[in-house]
């Protein structure tokens, strides 16, 4: 793919950044040291004072490259020692093909009241380190001298990025809270930056301004607007269970280059509207070019296809294929290089290859496939305003037959056909068709997660439990038990591993069904044995009938939620239970029959029972019904949860008959 | 922590000659026994560590192996660590096919470079290579080979014949070369036999080789690894290091090229430094109080960074610069310490320890540098020992902690290396006692106060809550008492740091419909806060039971019930005494109060293999009774 990394070729001369109001370095000021945590946040081990950062595109004199640099500058005090952590900082930079991101001018000072005045202790370089983490990835590390409780820690650098595709972005909202944080950033009007705001928290300001001839390109003036973001009392960012990507959430700007305008009064759109990146993505020779290899099948299509007929058949075929003669490596994205041919030939490629691959390979077949771009559920969302490419890291194939559509992902062969990996559930994808335009697709998990039990069992005179269990499961609750059993090495290994760790109950036969087949629902039939009474000479006996997928403890035992819960699909466990009573014993006491509902749909919980001579059977439905629960729906779901477990504490009692 | 000097043992892999005949390696080959719950296994891997000078050794490894199923593939992966002193000389491989046929090769371009440094460290130095195989379909066979140069022979690889439960070994051999008239220790253990020698003037050479070891499963409560697993450890008496010589036979020798060459030199301070501890410590009396005031001295001043500097990182930068920089890592800040106690007469050890909650000692018999991986500071006085943990800014004067309790460490003094032992803490010492006095409602909601005496090793229970701020500690609160509905209010944790130091929680707290009820039936599971997790079964147990640490619980639970409630089902008071320690479970009503008390004693200590079903069974009698449930009838 094409980035703009290429332009560095135009030769800009560029004035240095103008009006950026970067703050005095050095100037800690007494009511620094009387800041007390209770002005934010009065958790807080550690605070923000004030930030500034700003960025600007120039030439790099050396290398004549167009680079964007960066300007940090950060004021910050520690409350107590628990603050600590925020004097060691990490640095982050990108590594490219030729070059990587370079830091200087890094100056760094640790201010303590001692006696009463400030003492300054300076960072000495010596004690900075440069470590390469990886092929793209690289820090500066350094940890602040001198700390204790009651610090003021300044630090400044400059930051040289060799590539401009992503203009720098700017987090305001970290894992301390900050009283002040503003950036500046100095786009030239040659280009066009995408921008978008994410969090929940607004700007406190912001301003944009033209700033007449900060630039001269070949002699020639050109205009910057400069944007100025100004944001108060920000909170710290904390994290919560069930939730997709932190960044979601976190109030930050992303820009993403968007076009530009040449020298010669030519104007070229980088990622301007979608018709452009359909147009860029079906000629990329990693991309396009793989999806359209029909060729790559010609041969073995009629071996692929030999029992199928129609064309679901036919698509489940190559679906089975591709799974079967790809193994992923563990690399995802879009961008990288692909392709289809080498990845069979040496059955390896990555979750690009071999869904391209797949695609291709439906084509051949004359299937009506295209190519799904997504964000995994640790990547965040998309902006779905306009492109933004580099939101996007996960490409599915979408097959559609007749009205109906598929997902389909081969990378991973344990999902059934049309169920996408949970981590793929993620909103909006963009459907890349061959010949028309794109659109966008909503990602929704095509199977509940669901699991059925259904015992048939009856009470021993000895006080014994004993009985047969059939759990049938489909969807992602099926995915992860073929996960478990292929961890271990057998079906026998995997019920063995079961049994142990069940000490209470012995499985004394067992039978899985379609641990390979799947397209069907796992099925695990078991012969159980568990001890239920010590003693069956009392006239009275209790006993708990919730013994199987009992839920003790609850998920959403908080009192507050900032952010939605996010579960990805819907759930059902359906649970029906058959016990045979001894011979002289009766149901004397059981708990009442009992259904409730989360509002708007969102869920079910059903307990039934009923008597009949001497067999007592109960059911019990349980459903949520929807992917996502908004903040506001949190104490409803702790509530649901919360019955569930009150009710799974009470016990039948069954009674001795007098004869 | 002291910088883990990664060695190869544990990542291992590489080929058999390639030359041989490669249909020795279908799958179809192996003996069935060996496939038995592995999923792979070392056809033959062939180790040889040869030392031609202290500056000059080289490690070369061939090995094939066989994956036999997705879970093997991380055994088909090859990680190779390498630093200033470690270059990585070549490597190269092939894939094979189910029929032993090779598919294709690889070589050191294949390989990812990264980096090894731990997140939490600012610097250490060492890299690694890795490649991963990708290869569609079980089973598969990887041959590896490669050589790798040290320019060191203080930590000369060793070699553990079978370090993985799920890999079973066909064949493999470790070969230790040197010089005849090089003086080596060798320690081989649960080694059967005799290692093969052969000699000649200028090279003396020694094979160990094992053949059809079987895989094995993970067994819970097992010993360390190094009891039954098997290995061989070759130390050179004369050795090199980063530039520094010195030779060793026995701890004593260690320890004292330690002390002479690593720490004597570090341990000057800048007068006004000496002069202020003299000032600071002129005032009093006793010397152990002299120690506890320049400790809490340090703790105020200084926090711990990781700092891989020095030395291969095993000298500790200098007390001055500590001084300068308030940070330091446990080598440093050990140094630093043990410097300013000697500015106020006081004489102390630095000393190496294997820190971690399995108890690991130095080996009396077999000393050698890399068996620690931290360093803490013992202060001998008069009447007492002190032990100091210095990368800690909270733990008590004299309190070890988990980390290093118990266990042998090597103190590296002036007259040379001495093994000391750390004390230990036992069963009675890590003490919990809980009381709740708690009020149950006609609704079946609870509320009430708690305090919980945290002691001994259970000291530290609330590490990763105590440093949080309070509205994180409740949330996290709710995971320490995972209980459907509870909530809390005026939490307070306070850590009482004298000789027998004691963290005491309290708190309120409510749970609303903690007892639901039917009818006119009340279910109440009276233990509330503190239950004993069950054990996994062990069908043919093979490892001794091992218990590392022990400890003491008592709960107190008293209900004030409303009016008119009475038992109608309870379980039975219980007492159960075994081996491993002893439970005693009761409940009782006296007039409107019901009062339910536990107590759980577990022992530390080893047990024969046949004893793991008894502790699975008083695990599993332990936690019946702690969610054992009580009927109470309303009238």
């Amino acid at each position: 793919m094409k980035h703009a990394y290429l332009l560095v070729f135009f030769l800009l001369v560029l004035t240095a950044p103008s009006g950026a109001q970067d703050f005095d370095y050095g100037k800690i000021t007494g009511s620094d040291f009387e800041l007390k945590n209770t002005i934010l946040d009065s958790n807080a081990n550690a605070m923000v004072i004030r930030e500034f950062g700003t960025s600007i595109m120039q030439l790099d004199d050396a290398t004549h490259n167009l680079c964007i640099y960066f300007r940090y500058h950060v004021k910050l005090k520690i409350f107590n020692k628990n603050g600590f952590g925020s004097g060691n900082i990490v640095i982050p930079r990108s590594v490219y093909r030729d070059g990587e991101d370079e830091v200087s001018e890094l100056i760094a000072t640790t201010t303590n009241l001692v006696n009463g005045r400030p003492v300054k202790y300076e960072l000495d370089k010596k004690n900075v380190f440069n470590e390469k983490k990886n092929k793209y990835y690289a820090v500066t590390k350094f940890t602040m001298p001198n700390l204790t409780e009651g610090s003021i820690l300044e630090y400044s650098y400059s930051l040289k990025q060799p590539s401009i595709f992503n203009f720098r972005g700017w987090d305001f909202q970290s894992d301390i809270p900050k009283l002040y944080s503003e950036y500046v950033a100095n786009i030239p009007a040659l280009y066009n930056y995408n921008a978008s705001l994410r969090g929940f928290k607004k700007l406190t300001s912001s301003k944009s301004e033209i700033k007449r001839e900060c630039l001269r390109i070949q002699g020639g003036p050109y205009d910057c607007s400069q944007m100025t973001y100004i944001m108060k009392d920000i909170p710290a960012f904390i994290e919560e269970d069930y939730m997709t990507a932190a960044s979601n959430f976190r109030s930050a700007i992303y820009y993403e280059l968007s076009d530009y305008h040449m020298v010669n009064g030519g104007k070229k759109a980088v990622t301007k509207t979608w018709k452009d990146v359909d147009y860029e993505l079906l000629s990329d020779k990693s991309f396009g070019d793989q999806m359209k290899k029909k060729d790559v099948f010609k041969d073995l299509l009629a071996g692929i296809l030999k029992d199928a007929s129609d064309s679901l058949s036919k698509a489940q075929a190559i679906y089975t294929y591709i799974a079967k003669n790809i193994k992923v490596t563990n690399e995802w994205g879009i961008f990288g290089e692909s392709n289809i041919k080498k990845a069979l030939e040496t059955h390896s490629g990555s979750v690009k290859d071999i869904n391209l691959a797949l695609i291709a390979c439906l084509s051949a077949a004359g299937l009506d496939a295209e190519a799904l771009i997504l964000s995994t559920r640790n990547n965040g969302t998309v902006n779905n305003l306009y492109p933004v490419l580099s939101d996007f890291n996960y490409v599915v194939a979408k097959l559609n037959i007749g009205d109906r559509s598929y997902l389909l992902d081969a990378s991973q062969p344990r999902l059934p056909f049309g169920l996408l990996p949970l981590h793929c559930i993620n909103g909006n994808g963009r459907a890349i068709p061959f010949k028309k335009p794109s659109y966008w697709y909503n990602i929704k998990a095509s199977q509940k997660d669901f699991t059925m039990y259904a015992l048939d069992a009856e009470i021993t005179p000895e006080g014994k439990i004993k009985g047969k269990l059939t759990t049938t499961s489909s969807g992602y609750a099926a995915l992860m038990k073929r996960e478990r059993i292929s961890q271990a090495n057998s079906v026998d290994e995997f019920v063995e591993k079961l049994d142990e760790q069940m000490p209470a109950i012995s499985i004394l036969k067992h039978h899985i069904a379609n641990v390979d087949s799947i397209e069907e629902a796992l099925v695990e039939e078991y012969e159980i044995e568990m001890k239920a009474f010590d003693n069956m000479n009392l006239d009275q006996l209790f006993f708990n009938p919730f013994f199987i997928d009992r839920i003790s403890k609850n998920p959403f035992n908080l009192n507050e939620r900032t952010y939605p819960v996010d579960l990805g699909s819907l759930k059902e466990v359906r649970i029906i239970s058959v016990i045979r009573l001894p011979d002289n014993f009766t149901v004397a006491d059981k708990p009442k029959d009992f259904t409730m509902v989360l509002t708007d749909n969102g869920g079910k919980y059903q307990f039934k029972s009923a008597q009949e001579e001497k067999t007592l059977s109960y059911n019990q439905l349980f459903q949520l019904s929807k992917p996502i629960y908004g903040p506001d729906e949190y104490l409803g779901l702790k509530e649901f949860y919360s019955r569930i477990i009150q009710l799974q504490k009470t016990d039948v009692v069954i009674k001795k008959q007098s004869r | 922590m002291l910088k883990k000097l990664v060695l190869l043992t544990l990542l291992m892999p590489a080929i058999n000659a390639f030359s041989q005949a490669q249909t020795d390696y279908n799958a179809e080959n192996i003996p069935p026994e060996l496939k038995s719950r592995a999923s792979a296994v070392i056809r033959n891997m062939e180790t040889t560590v040869d030392m031609h000078s202290p500056e000059n050794v080289t490690l070369t490894v061939k090995k094939v192996v066989t994956i036999l199923n997705k879970n093997g593939s991380n055994r088909a992966a090859l990680a190779l660590y390498y630093n200033k002193s470690t270059a990585i000389k070549s490597i190269k491989g092939v894939i094979l096919n189910a029929f032993g046929m090779p598919e294709r090769k690889f070589s050191q371009s294949d390989f990812a470079d990264e980096s090894a440094v731990s997140d939490y460290s600012l610097f250490e130095d060492d890299r690694l290579k890795r490649y991963t195989p990708n290869v569609s379909g079980y089973p598969y066979t990887v041959v590896y080979e490669y050589e790798i140069r040290f320019k060191q022979n203080l930590i000369i690889p060793d070699w553990y014949a079978n370090p993985y439960a799920d890999v079973a070994v066909e064949k493999s051999s470790y070969t230790f070369i040197c010089k005849p008239e090089d003086q080596v220790r060798i320690k081989a253990h649960n080694f059967k036999g005799t290692p093969e020698e052969t000699s000649s003037e200028k090279v003396l050479s020694r094979t160990w080789r094992v053949s059809n070891i079987s895989a094995f499963k993970y067994e819970p409560y097992a010993p360390n690894p190094d009891s039954y697993l098997t290995y061989v450890k070759v130390a050179a008496t004369q050795f090199s290091y980063y530039g520094h010589k010195g030779n060793y036979k026995n701890w004593e020798e260690l320890g004292k090229w330690i002390y002479d060459d690593l720490l004597k030199t570090q341990q000057t301070l800048a007068p006004a430094t000496a002069e202020e501890i003299k000032n600071l410590v002129k005032d009093i009396e006793s010397e152990k109080d002299k120690v506890r005031k320049i400790y809490e001295y340090v703790q105020k001043k200084t926090r711990y960074i990781s700092v891989q500097v020095g030395i291969g990182g095993f000298q500790p930068f200098p007390a001055m610069d500590v001084q300068r920089l308030s940070y330091g890592d446990c080598k440093a800040l050990v140094n630093y310490t043990q410097s300013l106690l000697k500015a106020a007469g006081i004489a102390s050890d630095y000393c190496v320890v294997n820190a971690g909650s399995l108890r690991v000692g130095m080996d009396p018999d077999f000393a050698s540098m890399d068996q620690g991986n931290h360093i803490i500071l013992c202060v001998p006085l008069k009447t007492d020992t002190i032990w100091l943990e210095c990368t800690s800014q909270d733990t008590p004067f004299g309190y070890l902690g988990t980390f290093t309790d118990g266990r042998t460490v090597l103190a590296c003094t002036e007259s040379g290396g001495k093994l000391l032992r750390t004390p230990a803490l036992n069963t009675a010492v890590n003490l919990l006692e809980r009381k709740a006095v708690l009020t149950l409602d006609a609704d079946g909601n609870i509320t009430g106060k708690l305090q919980t005496d945290l002691r001994g090793s259970q000291y530290d229970n609330y590490n990763g809550l105590v440093h949080e701020p309070y509205t994180e500690q409740l949330k996290l609160l709710k995971k320490e008492y995972d209980i459907d509905n509870i909530d809390f209010n005026n939490f307070k944790l306070v850590q009482k740091k004298d000789d027998q130091p004691v963290t005491t929680e309290t708190l309120e707290l409510n749970i609303p419909n903690y007892a639901p009820k039917t009818n006119n039936r009340v279910y109440l599971i009276p233990n509330v806060f503190n239950k004993a997790a069950i054990i996994p079964e062990v069908k043919n147990r093979k490892l001794p039971v091992y218990i590392n640490r022990g400890y003491t619980d008592v709960d107190e639970v008293v209900y004030n019930l409303p009016q008119k409630y009475a038992i109608e089902a309870k379980p039975d008071n219980k007492i159960i005494v075994s081996a491993f320690g002893s439970y005693s479970f009761n409940v009782k009503q006296e007039g409107d109060k019901l009062i339910c008390n536990r107590r759980l004693i577990l022992n530390n200590g080893t047990y024969p293999p046949e004893k793991y079903a008894e502790l699975m069974r008083f695990f599993s009698d332990v936690s019946s009774y702690d969610n054992s449930k009580i009927i109470l009838k309303t009238n």
